[in-house]
């Protein structure tokens, strides 16, 4: 039996993980919001990106500061890459900020689409995975290449739902499911979520955790949707783990048939027997 | 009034070099060329007088905003107000006029040579004048000490120092280029026929010198993809004069990642490319 508080650590090069919910830092409306959403969403691995120190403003623009001391996961990102060298160029200085050696790798191809470059992607990873680093690799929802990047050494492969920012949701489940069923590396579902319902959607589908960021930082009223979706989380493995009913074209009744009371039937059946 | 680090020409009196114009008439031009500190000094004049264009001078100067000092007269120096006193070796002793004038006086200290601008330096003095560097009329019969001691001065003391003695438009490089960035100049002054002219050239001359020696002493980099001029030597020194010393951040210089124990010792050099990044909000 699966009960609500159970063990179930999500575990991701030997790191166990409480929450299954990983959130992004961009685009919170203010170091302040963003620190009650991250309490809120309860999540333990947190994205960055790298970018260069802003030399002509004196105002502190690093997220860093903002964070508490309560122990994080960086997830630093290689946004902004459009090819394998660039990529691991970002991880490299990402890694010397000395906050760990996890990294996001994210090479779009498409500005207007940001769909991650597949052929870099998989390179990109190879590479990081040899130089020991922990490769989260974000990547499109195919399921030969999320196994050739687990194959390259990826510690957990990160397929999109929809594009960034998209909100558009799970566009192709079936391929989702496909991807977790062959999976031997964690499938974290990245990019593309609109709200609590594609998260519950991607969970039952059996990925292993979501990440976020727009949805949340975008959100009318981001701490309430961090929450939302870190509950939807949660309802989502709880509800993969259970096991669901088979789907059927016609009802099923919940009650059973034996034993209906029909006094009334059997009063009118008297009668119609009665008036012949 | 003690800013005497930014200091570059200190104009002394000298009634004899200008004869038929009034005294203040000179200084008030050498102000309007620029100088920007001024010395009465008037060995052989009566005291009263000498009191009299003193506390001229002191409306003069006050005026122009630059401090103004008296040479050898403690009592005259309290008595209009001046900045400061102005002491040659034979006057009296640092220390009693440190007594007398208080820590906020200047007192300033003829020397010639390093001996006695240490011991100047030791003795609190605000600066030192370091002369004659040539042979001079205002100081008739003292040997020049020549630019060899104001290359000494330069390398050794760490107080403001001025270049005095002998010193002209003709020669004024070769002080400068001995490393002295504060000149003093009498009669190549005071004696020019035009006075503002004359402060003139002298602070254009210093002030190519202080170019030149900045251009030398900087290099070309790239910053994060902004071209500027540098006197950062190392890449801590960089991080340091952009106030980043204290932030998580990533360097990279000429493509190579630079740990932050390697600051100190990573040169950088012309044309150098340093990007600096750190993190900030993402997906």
């Amino acid at each position: 039996m699966i009960t609500a508080g159970h063990e179930d650590p999500l575990v991701i090069d030997g790191k166990k993980l409480s929450s299954r919910f990983f959130l992004g830092t961009g685009r919170f409306p203010s170091p302040a919001v963003l620190q009650m959403a991250l309490h809120a969403s309860g999540a333990e691995v947190i994205t960055f990106a790298v970018r260069r120190v802003n030399l002509a403003s004196v105002e502190d623009d690093s997220i860093l500061q903002h964070m508490t001391d309560r122990e994080l996961v960086f997830l630093p990102n290689t946004s902004g890459a459009s090819n394998a060298e660039e990529a691991i160029r970002i991880a490299r200085l990402a890694k010397a900020a000395g906050l760990g050696n996890w990294i996001k790798v994210e090479i779009s191809a498409n500005p207007r689409t940001l769909l991650p470059d597949p052929i870099e992607t998989l390179r990109a990873t190879e590479q990081l995975a040899k130089e020991n680093f922990v490769v989260l690799p974000y990547t499109s929802d195919d399921p030969i290449l999320c196994k050739r990047l687990e194959e390259a050494g990826a510690s957990a492969v990160m397929p999109g739902g929809a594009p960034i920012g998209s909100g558009l949701g799970i566009l192709n489940p079936y391929n989702i499911g496909l991807i977790v069923e062959d999976a031997k590396v964690p499938i974290i579902v990245d990019a593309g979520i609109g709200s609590a319902v594609d998260v519950v959607r991607a969970m039952e589908l059996g990925a292993d955790g979501i990440l976020v960021n727009t949805p949340v930082a975008k959100a009318n009223d981001p701490v309430a949707m961090a929450r939302a979706m870190r509950l939807a989380v949660e309802a989502g493995r709880l509800s993969y783990q259970a096991g669901r009913i088979p789907q059927r074209r016609y009802a099923s009744a919940s009650s059973v048939h034996e034993g209906i009371s029909m006094p009334m039937a059997a009063v009118a059946a008297a009668s119609q027997e009665g008036s012949h | 009034m003690k800013r005497l680090n930014d200091c570059r020409l200190y104009v002394i009196t000298g009634e004899n070099y200008h004869p038929g114009r009034t005294m203040l008439d000179v200084m008030e031009q050498a102000l309007i060329g620029g100088a920007d500190i001024v010395q009465l000094r008037a060995k052989d004049t009566p005291k009263r007088e000498v009191l009299a264009q003193a506390y001229a001078l002191r409306e003069l100067t006050q005026r122009y905003e630059v401090p103004f000092i008296v040479n050898d007269h403690l009592d005259i120096a309290l008595a209009v107000g001046a900045d400061g006193v102005h002491l040659g070796q034979d006057d009296l002793p640092l220390a009693e006029a440190r007594r007398i004038l208080g820590p906020d006086k200047i007192i300033g200290i003829s020397t010639h040579g390093i001996k006695q601008a240490l011991e100047a330096e030791r003795g609190g003095a605000d600066y030192i004048g370091v002369g004659p560097v040539y042979p001079t009329g205002t100081k008739p019969g003292r040997t020049a000490v020549t630019t060899d001691y104001v290359r000494e001065a330069a390398e050794r003391v760490k107080l403001p120092f001025v270049a005095i003695g002998g010193i002209t438009l003709d020669n004024v490089n070769a002080v400068l280029d001995a490393g002295a960035a504060w000149i003093c100049a009498v009669s190549a002054i005071v004696g020019s026929e035009d006075v503002a002219g004359a402060c003139r050239s002298f602070l254009h001359h210093i002030r190519l010198k202080q170019i030149d020696s900045m251009i030398s002493s900087s290099r070309k980099v790239c910053v994060n993809g902004r071209e500027e001029r540098t006197t950062a030597r190392t890449v801590l020194e960089l991080v340091e004069q952009l106030n980043l010393r204290d932030k998580r951040i990533v360097v990279e210089l000429n493509g190579e990642i630079v740990p932050i124990e390697s600051w100190v010792s990573a040169p950088l050099t012309e044309g150098a490319v340093v990007e600096l990044v750190h993190f900030v909000g993402g997906g």
